[in-house]
């Protein structure tokens, strides 16, 4: 085995925040390495120094046992590395061949050459066992298809090192299955291949060998083979808390109902078709489902920014399927939406003014002159109660770490005290620690009362703190479960097509 | 009634094509990710450099329009710089750039303001100028008129048939995927955006040297800002702005044809028309077109590689 | 795997010889760092702006006097100053209050007109009695700016219309009316000019007792009072910064956007109205065609170099009125258009829209290979 890439003491930071602290990387061609680490450990930041995006403060980088400095992605490229990037790099209004011609001269008149690219990737997703149309418009196909796209583009460069990030967070069980089987494939072969994750489940199944990064270093560079689950777990996280199952709490009179909802996307196109459910008090109803099969719409709509094309929603018995936002806080609602900067927080305004914003909208601090100071020390009870670590109340939202404002917008979420609380992924993106603290408080709320709606793509945070379960497939509510349910069966109705 | 038809169709062309070079313009630089607000400022500094260069060097309309085309490529420079390299604002930096245009050309252009041109001659095609009607319609317009038809053409041409077109596109709808490709987005941006500033220029100087055949002080009147509205009404494609040129054009022409038929109008009123006329067709594209925008992604966004937001 | 020697030809990569900028996002800056960077682009902006003027043909020891020492420490020019200062606050304000709810009002001049439009009728109609007719004339001035601004507001806010445009082309219809009334119906009858009749004593604005100094300046500076408070203090402006900042959480909040948006966009409009009524009813004394020339720009610099914070644009149009004042001198003495202070302007506000350049990043040198 060669040695494809050899990167040492690579160190990166970002305006003073660091996120990358002399960590190192080797990978061996014709194997495929696990690089795991929880989100924010470094690992996007690491590969993206290798991919020519991010120029290291520090450090080397040798490819094929000689020493370079990567200048920019055509570099990386020109050297044979690709990245299928978490977040695609593709044009959505352009077709497949377009995007793969875009990064791939084949050289010749340019007609005749976008006819040569669609030619060579059918050849490719031949060999591949991929079903692409060159033809299709990038918008007009699915997440999984577009993984494809990015992997045809990148192969067709001529990589010998493939690095991809998290590629199965976004596919079924099956897809990921069939994916990982074409990577080890691809690895047989000679190419290096470089797997982000952090699922330990792939580490084992897939990986020749695993690097775990925590906080900006390299902490491991092992056989996974000789690394049990806490091994590598505790290697990931240090040592950690992990939230408590909780008991199954029984919901009392219904607070939020959803009857028949449905709603399109941005582009016209059904998102939901007739949702039906119901929270009670002192309960979470979890919404477990693969991503897009209408989570985001969902939402959407009970947070009313979308419009429902029909059916109901109500709070407490009272109709507000299309109550103004405002309305439906008064009627109890508090939101965690899935997006915090687009929703949830406003980047450049202080955190006195994204705490208060929802109360000072109800009228609570004031109707004309803003009791600032008021607010200002419910921001200090509320960033003590929370253990939320910022600069004061004064200090601007965009310097908080993504754990740190998640527990912002949650801590003003459960402040108005209605009760209802719909959250959508709000764990998605934070460490274990922070992941931990939402949870729990999460659950805390159930306890005083409160009807949870959980939203959320991970089916393990559905599992572990719904008291009910309804499984959302192609915007419908395919089937319920009470606590305890069963994993596999709740899986199966996620990607079936009932 | 003829007459008075084939007067307006056969003018409809002088008004049309510095509306159609400057839209033409801007849909390179929109399409590459960057609003140009300055239309205006870079069709004035076209304009007095056209009509400078015609007096100065022998009363060539050609040189007179690569003078112009020169100048709004100067002042493409500044804007692309501003907000291309620095990645200023661009609304703010665009509407800066029209303020600077009127600044600088009110400034240096004191020596040849209000002095009459000769200026473009229609072209005489013997016996086609000689076809009644017809004629005078489509043969007798002059050389800019129909040059500009391949300009347009290789506009489209350009952005939609070649390699160079769809990297300069994938730039201004997501130039994190064309930077990821290894497509020079700073570069791609820049080029654009001087490419929009000759044309931007090329308008500025034919309405001096063809429409107007004089210099004065602020003379484009808001048809730098028309040419922006008319690139939203043509959805960012060439087609359609030749198009949306001819009608507003057309409507421009009808201006003076109407005073020459002294039909009793309110003068001012009839002047308002061009722009209430851009606005109905704003309205109307936001009305109409309100479920997909066909607006580059990345529109008025600067790019930064290594951005985390 | 197909062959890839066919699918990947003559791949050469030519390593930069020299190297390039990179460029690393600040989350934050200093306010010392942040004041001597935009000090930095002001002070780039006015170097250019004298060398201009040098070339221009004024000469460089009279540069300083023109501009500072006549202009702001001599009582006739300070008076002047003061005078000039007074519509550019209210515009100032007008586009602060705009762009803080990230609406490019560019139409200020149109409002301007439709404000001074507004007070003439009053004044040539002489509505009311003479005691409170200059009262009416603010309220008319205030309502025909605001109602001028009203249908690019909604076009905005319902279908989506670009803003920057729509309120751009109406400057040129309220233009063309207004050259329609004083070419027509409210010409002068005295001297056939181009202008309204002039307003009588009770249609203008009182003296303070200073020079000539007006009544329109105590206006401004109200009108700088009220929207600080409704900026800095109320609720409302709270909404206001949240809408500008963040649309999408304002509305997922509970906060009125669209109503927000309506109301600080009409103050907009009104503020610019009134500006149009100080210039008719205390400079001009009557409606003319070229009352509103370079209000619209300078209302957007004000707003941009005071980063919409109304205290700053009382601070900001008082040096442009100065400009303005030194401009009118400038004029008379070297026979300098009036374009001058409209390109002086541009030059400044692109200088410290440029500086934002470096508040913005931190550049490195990323060197190149150098072979």
């Amino acid at each position: 085995m060669t040695v494809a890439l050899e990167m040492s003491d690579v160190t990166k930071e970002f305006d003073g925040v660091r996120a990358l602290d002399g960590a190192w990387f080797r990978a061996e061609h014709g194997r495929v390495h696990a690089l795991l680490g929880e989100n924010g450990a470094g690992k996007s930041s690491l590969m993206n120094v290798v991919c020519g995006l991010y120029a290291p403060d520090r450090g080397s980088i040798a490819v094929d046992g000689s020493p370079v400095r990567i200048d920019g992605p055509a570099h990386a490229r020109a050297l044979g590395i690709g990245m299928v990037h978490q977040h695609f790099k593709l044009v959505r209004p352009f077709t497949v061949a377009e995007n793969v011609a875009m990064a791939n001269r084949l050289g010749g008149r340019w007609t005749d050459e976008l006819a040569l690219v669609a030619e060579t990737i059918e050849r490719y997703c031949g060999e591949l066992g991929f079903d692409l149309d060159p033809q299709a418009r990038i918008d007009s196909i699915s997440v999984a298809e577009r993984q494809r796209v990015e992997i045809v583009k990148v192969l067709m460069s001529g990589t010998r090192i493939l690095i991809l990030d998290e590629p199965t967070a976004v596919l079924t069980d099956d897809e990921a299955d069939r994916l990982l089987a074409v990577i080890r494939g691809l690895a047989e072969r000679g190419t290096a291949v470089v797997l982000i994750t952090h699922k330990l489940r792939e580490v084992h199944d897939f990986a020749d060998r695993v690097t775990i990064m925590r906080a900006g270093r390299t902490v491991a560079d092992e056989d996974p083979k000789a690394l049990s689950d806490e091994r590598m777990t505790e290697l990931m996280v240090g040592s950690a808390p992990r939230s408590a199952a909780a008991a199954r709490s029984g919901g009392g009179r219904v607070r939020l109902a959803i009857e028949e909802l449905a709603a399109a996307r941005d582009d016209g196109v059904a998102a939901l078709a007739g949702v039906s459910l119901a929270v009670g008090e002192g309960e979470i109803y979890g919404v477990a489902g693969v991503g897009g099969n209408g989570q985001t719409e969902l939402a959407e709509v009970l947070m009313g920014v979308r419009s429902a094309l029909g059916g109901r929603v109500a709070l407490d018995g009272e109709d507000r399927t299309s109550a103004h936002p405002g309305e439906r806080r008064r009627g109890g609602l508090g939101t965690v939406p899935a997006d915090r900067y687009l929703y949830g927080l406003t980047a450049d305004l202080s955190v006195a003014e994204n705490f208060g914003l929802t109360g000072l909208a109800a009228g609570r601090y004031g109707t004309w002159w803003v009791a600032s100071g008021r607010m200002r020390g419910d921001t200090e009870a509320a960033i003590d109660a929370f253990e939320i670590q910022c600069h004061g109340p004064a200090s601007r939202s965009r310097l908080l770490s993504g754990g740190n404002a998640q527990k912002l917008v949650l801590a003003r979420e459960l402040s108005g005290g209605g009760g209802i609380l719909v959250a959508h992924s709000p764990t998605r993106g934070l460490d274990v620690r922070a992941c931990a603290a939402v949870q729990s408080q999460l659950l805390e709320a159930r306890g005083r009362g409160a009807a949870v709606l959980l939203i959320s793509e991970d089916l393990d945070e559905v599992l572990d703190l719904s008291d009910r379960i309804g499984v959302l497939n192609r915007g419908r509510i395919v089937g319920e479960f009470e606590r305890p349910a069963n994993r596999h069966e709740v899986g199966r109705l996620m990607v079936g097509h009932a | 009634m003829i007459e008075f038809l084939a007067n307006w169709l056969a003018f409809t062309p002088v008004f049309a094509v510095p509306l159609l070079l400057a839209t033409l313009g801007l849909i390179v630089n929109e399409r590459a990710g960057v609003i140009n607000l300055g239309a205006e400022g870079m069709m004035l500094c076209g304009a007095l450099a056209g009509v400078a260069c015609y007096i100065e060097f022998g009363e060539s309309t050609a040189v007179g329009m690569t003078a112009a085309a020169f100048a709004g490529l100067l002042i493409a420079f500044l804007f692309a710089f501003v907000v291309v390299v620095l990645r200023a604002d661009q609304v703010v930096t665009g509407i800066t750039i029209v303020f600077f245009g009127a600044g600088l050309t009110g400034l240096i252009g004191l020596r040849w303001n209000d002095t009459a041109i000769a200026g473009f001659r229609k072209l005489d095609l013997g016996f086609l100028s000689e076809i009644p009607f017809f004629g005078k319609v489509v043969f007798a317009q002059d050389a800019m008129v129909y040059l500009t038809i391949p300009i347009a053409f290789g506009v489209w041409y350009f952005l939609f048939r070649t390699r160079a077109g769809l990297n300069l596109r994938a730039v201004g709808e997501n130039p994190q995927a064309a930077d990821a490709a290894g497509i020079a987005v700073d570069a791609y941006r820049f080029c654009a955006v001087a490419a929009g500033g000759v044309l931007c220029g090329m308008a500025g100087g034919y309405l001096a040297l063809a429409a107007a055949k004089i210099w004065v002080n602020e003379m484009t009147h808001g048809r730098g800002w028309i040419a922006i509205a008319l690139v939203i009404f043509a959805r960012w494609m060439p087609g359609r702005a030749v198009l949306g040129a001819l009608l507003f054009g057309g409507i421009e022409a009808l201006i003076p044809r109407i005073f020459a038929a002294g039909w009793p109008v309110p003068q001012y009123f009839l002047q308002m028309t061009p722009f209430l006329a851009t606005l109905a067709v704003l309205v109307w594209v936001g009305v109409a077109g309100k479920r997909r925008s066909a607006a580059p992604g990345a529109l008025g966004l600067p790019y930064v590689r290594e951005d985390r937001w | 795997m197909p062959d890839r020697a066919a699918a990947a030809p003559g791949r050469t990569f030519r390593a930069r010889r020299f190297g390039r900028l990179n460029l690393e996002v600040r989350q934050s800056i200093g306010r010392f760092k942040h004041a001597a960077f935009i000090a930095f682009g002001l002070g780039v902006g006015l170097a250019i702006s004298v060398a201009i003027l040098l070339a221009a043909g004024v000469e460089a020891a009279n540069i300083f006097d023109e501009f500072v020492v006549l202009t702001f420490f001599d009582r006739l020019g300070l008076s002047s100053v003061l005078i000039e200062c007074s519509p550019l606050i209210l515009v100032g304000l007008s586009a602060a209050v705009a762009f803080r709810v990230n609406f490019w009002n560019i139409g200020i001049e149109g409002q301007f007109f439709w404000g001074a439009i507004g007070a003439t009728v009053i004044a040539i109609f002489d509505v009311g009695p003479p005691s409170i007719r200059i009262g009416l004339m603010l309220v008319f001035a205030i309502v025909g700016g605001f109602l001028w601004i009203v249908p690019p507001a909604i076009f905005k806010i319902r279908f989506g219309v670009n803003e920057v445009i729509s309120t751009l082309l109406l400057n040129y219809v309220a233009y063309q009316f207004v050259l329609n009334q004083i070419y027509g119906a409210w010409q002068d009858p005295r001297d056939r000019f181009p202008h309204s009749e002039a307003f009588d004593a009770a249609e203008r604005l009182p003296l303070l007792g200073w020079e000539k100094v007006h009544l329109g300046l105590l206006i401004s500076l109200v009108a700088v009072a009220l929207v600080w408070w409704l900026m800095q203090r109320s609720r409302f402006g709270v909404y206001m910064r949240f809408v500008g900042a963040n649309p999408h959480m304002a509305l997922a909040s509970g906060i009125p956007v669209a109503m927000t948006i309506f109301l600080a966009v009409g103050l907009s409009g009104a503020l610019s109205g009134a500006a149009g009524f100080v210039m008719g009813a205390a400079q001009e004394h009557r409606l003319t065609g070229t009352m509103a020339a370079g209000y619209g720009f300078s209302g957007i610099m004000i707003a941009f170099l005071a980063r919409n914070n109304p205290a700053a644009v009382l601070v900001v149009a008082f040096l442009i009125g100065g400009l303005y004042a030194a401009g009118q001198s400038v004029k008379v003495f070297y026979s300098l258009p009036q374009a001058l202070v409209s390109l002086i302007q541009a030059i400044v506000v692109m200088c410290v829209a440029a500086s934002d350049f470096l508040v913005r990043y931190r550049v490195h040198w990323l060197r190149g290979d150098g072979r």
